[in-house]
C-alpha cells in the first residue's frame, strides 16, 4: 500500500505551534538558563546521558524549550548534535583517573581509601520541604555563607588523592579474573548501524545512552526473575574524568603533546555477580564476574541497572528476555522508542480505512451466511 | 613546557592566565585567525573496568579555534562553549610552536598557577572528606 499525500493542515499547524509557545509563556514567567543549570542537576545529567551529548548548557536550553519534557529535550539534543562536526576522538579515558566526589561499596565496609558519601539523596527523608516555597536569595546567601565558614576550617590535603578500584584488590587476591588491557578499536553505533550479534563496545554504547527508565526497568526485571543476574554492588563512584585529544596533524605522537580539553562528570559502577564455571576437573565452582555500568552525570540507578544488563548480555545463552541483546538494545533508546510510539498518533487514514474495509467486508459476509 | 601540562594548567585555572599570556602575544605579533572559534564534538573513548575493553561513552561539546603566528599554527580546544578561551589557547599554542621568546618567561607563571590549581583541588577534596564514613562495629 502506498502513502497518499494530503494537504490543508498548514494553517492549523502554524496555529498549533503558536499555541505551544503560548502554553510555555502564558504564566508570564520565565526561567533563566543559568537557573536551570544551577538547580536542575539531575534533569540536566539525565538529558545529557540519554542524548549522548555532554553539555550542561545545551541540556538546559533543551529543558527550557521542551518545558521539562525529558523525551522532547533529549530529541532536541540529538537533533542538535547531528548538526555539529566531530573533529576529534579522545584518547582513551582510563577510569582510575577519576577525581572522585562520591564512592561507596555495598560489598565491603572497609574499602581502601574509605567510603565517601558525597552528595546523595540516599539518606534524606522523602518529605516535601514546604520551606522551599519561600526560599529567598537572602536565605540562600546566608546558608552558603555558613557552610563556607564551616568548610574554611577544613585543612587542605597536601595533594589530590586518586582512589584505587575496589575490584583491583580482589583481582590481586585472585578472586576475579584479571584481564589485560584490550585495545581493539571500539565500534561506533552513531556511524554504523547496530548488527547482531553485537560487540561489547556496541552494547556498552547503546546502554550508556539508553533511556533511564527503560534501562532501570529491564535491570529490575532481571532481578525479579526475568533474568539470571542478581549482583552485589562492588563500587559506585561519581566524579570527574579528564579528557585528552591528540594533535590532528603532528606526526610524532608524544603523550605529553596531547591537548587536555576539560573534565566530564560520570557515574561508574562495578557489580559483582556470582557465576558457576567449570574448572580443569570439569567440576562446577563458584566465581565472580563483573557487570559494568557508566553514564554521564550523576545517575546511580541507571548505572547500576546498566551493570546488571551488561552482565545479562554477556551470557546470552540464558533463556530470559533480559539476556536477549536484540530485546534489550533495540528498545532502550529514548529517541527510537518515543519516536516510534509517537508516530502512531500521526495520520494513518489510508491504513486504517483499509482495515475498516476488511472488517466491514467480513461482517457483511457473516451476515449474508446467517441470513 | 609541553602541551598536555600547559593546557591542564590553563583550563583548570579560571581563564585569567590564558587571557594574560595571549594578550602579550597579540600586542607583539601578527596573529592570523585561521579558523574562528567554532563548536564541534569530541567522541569520548573509555576503557571499562570489567574486561578492560574500549567503548565510546558519547560526545562532548567543544569549542575549537586555530591561529597562525610566524607560519606556525596553534590550536585551542576546550570543553563547552568557550570562544574566548579557545582563541587564547590557540594563540598560546601557536606561540609555543613558533618558539617565541615570551614562552620561556611563562614557565614560572604556569608552574605557580599549577600549584594553585592543585591546592584548590586538594582543598575541595578535603572538604568532601567530611562525608567519609567512619564505621564502628556495634556489639549485639
Amino acid at each position: 500500500m502506498g502513502y497518499v499525500p494530503v494537504k490543508g493542515g498548514t494553517e492549523a499547524i502554524d496555529a498549533s505551534i503558536k499555541r505551544l509557545k503560548y502554553e510555555r509563556l502564558k504564566g508570564n514567567e520565565t526561567i533563566e538558563i543559568q537557573t536551570i543549570m544551577s538547580t536542575m542537576r539531575g534533569m540536566i545529567d539525565q538529558v545529557m546521558s540519554e542524548s549522548s551529548l555532554y553539555s550542561p548548557f545545551l541540556a538546559a536550553i533543551a529543558i527550557k524549550q521542551a518545558e521539562g519534557s525529558m523525551e522532547e529535550a533529549v530529541f532536541l539534543m540529538r537533533a542538535h548534535r547531528s548538526t555539529l562536526p566531530r573533529p576529534y576522538y579522545s584518547k582513551t579515558v582510563e577510569p582510575e583517573t577519576m577525581l572522585v566526589e562520591r564512592r561507596i561499596s555495598a560489598s565491603f565496609k572497609d574499602i581502601p581509601g574509605g567510603q565517601l558519601l558525597g552528595a546523595t539523596y540516599d539518606y534524606t527523608h522523602r518529605l516535601l520541604d514546604f520551606d522551599l516555597i519561600n526560599e529567598s536569595s537572602e536565605s540562600i546567601q546566608r546558608w552558603l555563607q555558613n557552610y563556607q565558614t564551616e568548610l574554611q576550617k577544613v585543612d587542605a590535603f597536601d595533594e589530590v588523592k586518586y582512589f584505587p578500584k575496589v575490584v583491583d584488590y580482589l583481582r590481586e587476591e585472585g578472586l576475579f579474573e584479571n584481564y589485560e588491557g584490550n585495545n581493539t578499536a571500539p565500534k561506533d553505533i552513531t556511524k554504523q548501524s547496530l548488527q547482531f550479534p553485537s560487540t561489547r563496545s556496541e552494547r556498552l554504547q547503546v546502554m550508556t545512552r539508553g533511556q533511564t527508565g527503560a534501562v532501570t526497568s529491564l535491570g529490575y526485571a532481571s532481578l525479579r526473575g526475568y533474568g539470571q543476574v542478581h549482583p552485589t554492588v562492588g563500587e559506585v563512584r561519581v566524579g570527574a574524568v579528564p579528557i585528552y585529544v591528540g594533535h590532528p596533524n603532528e606526526m610524532e605522537h608524544d603523550i605529553e603533546d596531547d591537548f587536555y580539553i576539560g573534565d566530564i562528570k560520570v557515574t561508574e559502577v562495578e557489580s559483582f555477580v556470582p557465576t558457576q564455571v567449570k574448572n580443569a576437573n570439569n567440576e562446577y565452582e563458584l566465581q565472580f564476574e563483573i557487570g559494568y555500568g557508566i553514564c554521564y552525570g550523576q545517575n546511580e540507578t541507571k548505572a547500576i541497572a546498566m551493570s546488571i544488563l551488561d552482565q545479562c548480555l554477556e551470557h546470552p545463552e540464558a533463556d530470559f528476555p533480559t539476556h536477549d541483546e536484540e530485546f534489550v538494545l533495540l528498545h532502550i533508546d529514548s529517541v527510537e522508542s518515543t519516536g516510534f510510539i509517537s508516530h502512531l498518533k500521526l495520520p494513518h487514514y489510508v491504513t486504517f480505512q483499509s482495515k475498516l474495509d476488511s472488517v466491514r467486508q467480513v461482517k457483511k459476509e457473516v451476515q449474508e451466511v446467517e441470513n | 613546557m609541553k602541551r598536555r601540562r600547559r593546557t591542564e594548567i590553563l583550563i583548570q585555572e579560571n581563564g585569567q592566565l590564558a587571557k594574560k599570556l595571549s594578550a602579550t602575544i597579540i600586542d607583539a605579533y601578527e596573529c592570523k585567525e585561521i579558523s574562528e572559534p567554532q563548536y564541534g564534538l569530541t567522541m569520548i573513548k573509555m576503557r571499562e573496568s570489567a574486561k578492560k575493553s574500549l567503548f565510546y561513552i558519547g560526545e562532548v561539546l567543544i569549542t575549537e579555534a586555530k591561529v597562525e603566528i610566524n607560519n606556525c599554527i596553534g590550536i585551542g580546544i576546550v570543553v563547552g562553549m568557550e570562544e574566548e578561551l579557545a582563541k587564547q589557547l590557540a594563540i598560546i599554542d601557536a606561540a609555543y610552536k613558533a618558539e617565541l621568546p615570551e614562552t620561556i618567561t611563562w614557565r614560572g607563571q604556569l608552574i605557580e598557577a599549577e600549584k594553585q590549581n592543585t591546592k584548590e583541588r586538594a582543598k575541595k577534596q578535603a572538604e568532601l572528606f567530611k562525608t567519609k564514613v567512619s564505621f564502628e562495629t556495634m556489639e549485639v
